[in-house]
């Protein structure tokens, strides 16, 4: 590779007029354009098709053919889901449980890679293998154990179980030690121990600020991943006053037969937070998540 | 003077426990809520405990008894399946939309890019609630669909064992692809353009730049990436739990169904352990030869 490199740069023609790569021809353009655009409508319709369901009364969701958008639509979903389901407790127990996990998280984290990115000690490589290794233990694995331990510790509290045991995700240390490895230099740093800080104090005031951009991304990712979570709030919350969302949802779909009216109005309701966060800060999350991958 | 060097003595002596602090909270819970539970589930899969009084020793039975059950083998079958199509189609055609997007000159191409990873801000349960209604065997959109073009549409796409895995795989599809995409996009971004001109002056046509520039430029992306669906296709749950049941009979039961159903429904703990310890020992083996082999995870 790098030969070919060399020819290149050594060759007159090409500092002479720079090789372009051509624009695709037209009809394989058209082509693309209409795969790209087909392949948007896979993941809009099924979306569009949740609204749509969403202000169905049950007996036009339970009619075939389904009509594509309801002739009467109502809002009646929304309302008996909000007056039969404590839906605003789901919501707020997985926000609560979310925001608090995010900041934990952000902090661990960043703090953690920090901690890989710019110091030299004993074992580093050994325990960063470690950490980068536990990403691979199925959580299959864990469940059972886990479940007994925290309930004999008397810790199944969903306040607790939901979030301290996961608050630092090796997923997120490894993205905050590329992200801080790559974009804090050390003269930065050095600077600051020369006026004085300690060594914590130089991570909160000087590197933590630089990390702006990827803590948006891991504050998304570890977002979702609370707020979206089933199996471990299934195994651990008993109590349905403690109900998160998706156990919300999975509870009353598993009911009385297949409840998908209330449950397709859930879902929108659910969703949309979401979204939101996403559309806001979605250059920031594909940025930050891909960052680490593809430097290796 | 002595101040100075005081103080530069507690510098460097700070410096060198400081690291240590800072990753100390991973190793605290990696120790606390990993180490010990894969350690007690070791113990507890050498048991039999239904999670009261003191559990009784009763060394490989589990083990054996696993070996026989026809239910943990489909639900092996089943999760490798999953799995095995991850890897040999999720990944293949994500790289594909990802060159697609990467054409030069292509408008809007963020907007493609954030509609076909959208499905990654929605909860796996909220996805397979619109699936199961849009596979819906008698009142779904897809069999109106089939009915109004090809005048078919009584497909059991959830009650036939067949077809009901193919749905599991293209909710796992559909969740994924774009999320793999947004990683192959940054990987072949990333690619210096020099080596494609390069390549393209020395007469290398697309096909060829493809397979000897942009490839094995990808590999710690593409990588990374296999890594993380071979963990996370593994431990699908969601999709069979919710849009079938693992059904019909077991076609679609997945091992962490499998582990859920042994553990918290029918209360044998050690037997539902026994069965993670399985998984991990698959999953782990795969997992870090596909991290040695391709040296994810370390910077050169």
């Amino acid at each position: 590779m790098s030969t070919t490199l060399i020819t290149v740069e050594a060759s007159p023609a090409a500092a002479v007029a720079p090789v372009r790569r051509r624009r695709a021809p037209r009809p394989a353009r058209v082509a693309l354009y209409a795969a790209l655009v087909a392949l948007a409508l896979v993941y809009v319709v099924p979306l569009l098709w949740a609204l749509s369901s969403s202000f169905k009364d049950r007996s036009d969701i339970f009619a075939f053919p389904p009509a594509l958008w309801p002739d009467s639509a109502t809002l009646g979903n929304y309302t008996t889901l909000l007056a039969t389901q404590p839906f605003w407790s789901w919501m707020l127990m997985s926000t609560v449980i979310a925001v608090v996990s995010t900041a934990a998280t952000v902090f661990f984290c960043s703090l953690a890679g920090f901690g890989f990115a710019k110091y030299e000690f004993r074992g580093k490589n050994l325990l960063f293998d470690v950490m980068f290794s536990s990403m691979a233990i199925p959580f299959a694995v864990i469940v059972v154990p886990l479940f007994i331990l925290v309930a004999k510790l008397g810790l199944a509290n969903p306040f607790f179980a939901l979030v301290v045991p996961w608050v630092a995700p090796a997923f997120g240390i490894f993205m905050m030690r590329q992200y801080t490895e790559q974009s804090v230099p050390d003269e930065i740093l050095d600077a600051a121990r020369i006026d004085g800080c300690s060594e914590f104090r130089a991570f909160l005031t000087v590197v933590f600020p630089l990390l702006r951009p990827a803590v948006g991304a891991l504050a998304v990712w570890s977002f979702l991943n609370s707020y979206n979570n089933l199996l471990w709030p299934l195994v651990i919350v008993a109590e349905p006053e403690f109900y998160t969302v998706p156990l919300g949802l999975q509870a009353l779909f598993g009911a009385e037969g297949r409840q998908y009216d209330l449950v397709m109005a859930g879902s929108v309701l659910a969703a949309v937070p979401a979204l939101i966060v996403f559309f806001v800060l979605r250059k920031q999350l594909v940025n930050g998540l891909t960052a680490g991958a593809v430097k290796g | 003077m002595t101040t100075a060097v005081a103080a530069t003595k507690l510098r460097s002596d700070q410096h060198r426990w400081a690291p240590y602090a800072f990753i100390s909270p991973f190793f605290l819970l990696f120790a606390t809520f990993m180490l010990v539970p894969v350690g007690a589930g070791i113990y507890l899969s050498l048991t039999d405990w239904a999670g009261l009084g003191e559990p009784d020793f009763i060394g490989l039975a589990n083990y054996s008894r696993l070996l026989g059950d026809a239910s943990f083998g489909a639900a092996l079958g089943n999760t490798a399946f999953y799995t095995l199509f991850a890897i040999a189609v999720v990944l293949p055609v994500s790289l594909l939309i990802a060159v697609g997007l990467d054409a030069r000159g292509l408008k809007l191409r963020d907007f493609f890019r954030l509609v076909y990873f959208m499905p990654v801000v929605l909860a796996p349960i909220i996805i397979a609630l619109i699936f199961g209604l849009i596979f819906d065997g008698q009142y779904g959109l897809l069999n109106a669909v089939l009915e109004a073009l090809f005048g078919f549409g009584g497909v059991s796409w959830l009650t036939d064992p067949m077809w009901a895995r193919v749905v599991v795989v293209v909710l796992v599809l559909w969740r994924w692809t774009g999320y793999l995409t947004i990683f192959f996009l940054a990987g072949l971004q990333a690619i210096p353009r020099e080596l494609h001109e390069a390549a393209e002056l020395d007469g290398a046509g697309v096909v060829r730049r493809f397979f000897s520039v942009t490839l094995p430029q990808l590999r710690p992306v593409t990588a990374f990436v296999a890594v993380t669906m071979l963990v996370n296709t593994a431990q699908i749950f969601e999709e069979p739990f919710l849009l079938t049941q693992g059904g019909p009979g077991e076609a679609t039961l997945s091992v962490s169904m499998f582990v859920y159903r042994a553990g918290f429904q029918r209360q044998e703990l050690g037997y539902a352990a026994a069965a993670g310890v399985v998984m991990f020992v698959i999953v782990f083996v795969l997992g870090r030869i596909g991290t040695r082999a391709f040296g994810v995870g370390r910077t050169r």
